[in-house]
């Protein structure tokens, strides 16, 4: 068994994106009770939100762009720089919160008083740019959490995995001219899917040449050949880059059960996906890993995909 | 939709008694494949590309060219000398600054030439237009420069449908970053491919289906199962 710590809080229900929006409170309420209900709470250290320090938001986003959001919020607009952004007067102090708890697992992670945390948010971050709010996402989770932890630290090189089934646009512009930050995102295809990014051909910029990786994936593929790219591709990038820590944006919406994708994961397709995330952190990185949670829609789904993914992080 | 909106102005152009190595050194600064060739008062008389080099150096000369060394002896010397207006085309087909980039598409693929050069009537060099600024054009066209998501809808061939669809779409509060319109492999069915500038889309496609459309995976569209044309 391992040491993991779990950040929730029901602060994280108080983002409301109004009725017609995916991106719903229900889902981190059955990301929890999947938890909960496999009997997992009492073997994991609990991490409560906190507030994020500003100056950690600042190391990714313009500070113009934050006071914006903030008064965007409220302001009691519905709404901010794009009609997927919906807003109420708390979101500005969730997504604080947010990146507050995950700085905070990552700190207890990095202090060695846990090996590894899953960190249940909302709301989520990767398709969040330095000055633009994009697919449901305000502060970029875990860009700030990578810059956190170097910063912190003292730490050289970070691996990010994303396997939300969207490419993670934010994070990949805020690393791609970086060669510290590895990110390798796994998603479908650009040319079915949101946002439109994340080609093969993306692969990092100048001295960030060759440390982004993206693997798009055609609508329909699902287990066997999301198998073959991770062993095939990720594994001996992760393998060659040899990471000090891992974050993983973790987006359960690759499901084949989720609406938001054509992309036909199995419930053990993702288990078998972090099985190796975990196993390389082991190998790699000390087995330091924050996991923090992207998108995944399917209520129905969500429960059993996250008792899952905090099994594999506990080694039970 | 005109050549002048899209065209590249600032154009980089030579001489036609400049030496081959000039125009060689030109287009690998500015990774350019095409020269027009202009005399007095930017006149065009010609242009040259990467080709009309390629073939007029032997290879023994490229690479050693290439690789950063210096030709040597009587052969490179005679290279030298060798100029632009030997190896130019003379009077290439040329587009006006009034022609639309349809006119371009069409006439360049027709001409297979990479580029065009845009003149006025004077026969002034304005500009060139080449496949990579159709390209440019053709990404803005579609809206894929911005974040969305492709939906391909099998419809009738009938008034009204398209209606039906734009309304449903414009309901959900959705913008359009653009509709494409094609045939379909199926007689008297047309597909329909609305690039949606949102990532919630879920629901609008539920709606759709609702209405009696098909939804087709963009994936399985493509065109070599279009009826043939006869």
């Amino acid at each position: 068994m391992r040491k993991t710590g779990f950040l929730y809080d029901e602060r994280y229900l108080l983002h409301d994106t109004g009725p017609y929006h995916p991106e719903v409170p229900a889902r981190i309420q059955a990301v929890y009770d999947g938890i909960k209900n496999g009997g997992l709470l009492s073997g994991l250290s609990m991490i409560k939100a906190s507030y994020a320090d500003q100056m950690w938001i600042e190391a990714v986003h313009n500070i113009k762009y934050i006071q914006r959001f903030e008064e965007a919020c409220l302001s009691g607009m519905s709404e901010f720089d794009h009609p997927d952004n919906q807003i109420c007067p708390k979101t500005f102090e969730t997504a604080m919160l947010a990146v507050g708890g995950i700085l905070d697992a990552a700190r207890l992670v990095m202090n060695g008083e846990i090996d590894n945390a899953f960190c249940a948010v909302r709301p989520p971050g990767h398709h969040a740019e330095a000055d633009k709010a994009m697919g449901f996402c305000f502060f970029n989770n875990v860009a700030i959490a990578a810059r956190y932890i170097q910063d912190e630290y003292n730490v050289k090189k970070i691996g990010i995995i994303d396997f939300d089934v969207h490419h993670g646009n934010g994070t990949q512009s805020v690393f791609e001219q970086d060669p510290s930050v590895f990110y390798y995102s796994i998603h479908e295809h650009p040319s079915f899917a949101y946002p439109g990014t994340g080609r093969e051909f993306e692969k990092g910029i100048g001295a960030g040449l060759g440390f982004t990786i993206n693997s798009p994936m055609l609508p329909g593929q699902g287990d066997s050949e999301y198998k073959n790219i991770i062993e095939n591709k990720f594994l001996p990038a992760f393998e060659a880059f040899r990471p000090e820590v891992i974050i993983v944006s973790a987006g359960f919406d690759a499901h084949a059960d989720d609406e938001m994708s054509g992309i036909m994961l199995s419930s053990e397709g993702f288990s078998w996906i972090m099985k190796k995330i975990v196993e390389m952190a082991e190998r790699y990185s000390n087995g330091r890993l924050i996991s923090v949670l992207e998108g995944g829609y399917s209520l129905e789904r969500l429960p059993e995909l996250s008792k899952n993914h905090v099994e594999i992080l506990l080694d039970k | 939709m005109f050549v002048s909106q899209s065209m590249t102005r600032e154009v980089v152009t030579i001489d036609k008694d400049a030496d081959i190595y000039e125009a060689k050194d030109k287009m690998a600064k500015h990774r350019i494949r095409h020269l027009p060739v202009v005399g007095k008062d930017n006149l065009l008389v010609g242009i040259v590309t990467d080709r009309d080099i390629r073939s007029a150096l032997p290879s023994r000369l490229l690479q050693a060219y290439e690789s950063g060394k210096e030709a040597s002896g009587k052969e490179a010397k005679g290279l030298s000398e060798f100029k632009i207006k030997d190896i130019m085309t003379i009077d290439p087909v040329t587009v006006s600054l009034s022609y639309t980039i349809q006119d371009a598409l069409m006439l360049i693929q027709k001409i297979r030439v990479g580029a065009l050069p845009v003149v006025d009537e004077q026969k002034k060099l304005k500009g060139i237009l080449s496949v990579r600024d159709l390209l440019s054009a053709f990404i803005n066209v579609m809206g894929i420069g911005e974040p969305g998501v492709l939906l391909c809808i099998i419809v009738e061939q009938k008034i009204g449908q398209m209606e039906k669809i734009v309304d449903a779409i414009t309901e959900e509060k959705i913008s359009f970053g653009s509709i494409l319109v094609a045939r379909y492999w199926e007689e008297g069915k047309r597909a329909v491919f609305p690039y949606l500038l949102t990532q919630n889309v879920a629901p609008v496609k539920r709606k759709l289906k609702k209405m009696g459309f098909t939804l087709l995976d963009p994936m399985e569209w493509w065109l070599d199962k279009l009826p043939k044309t006869k």
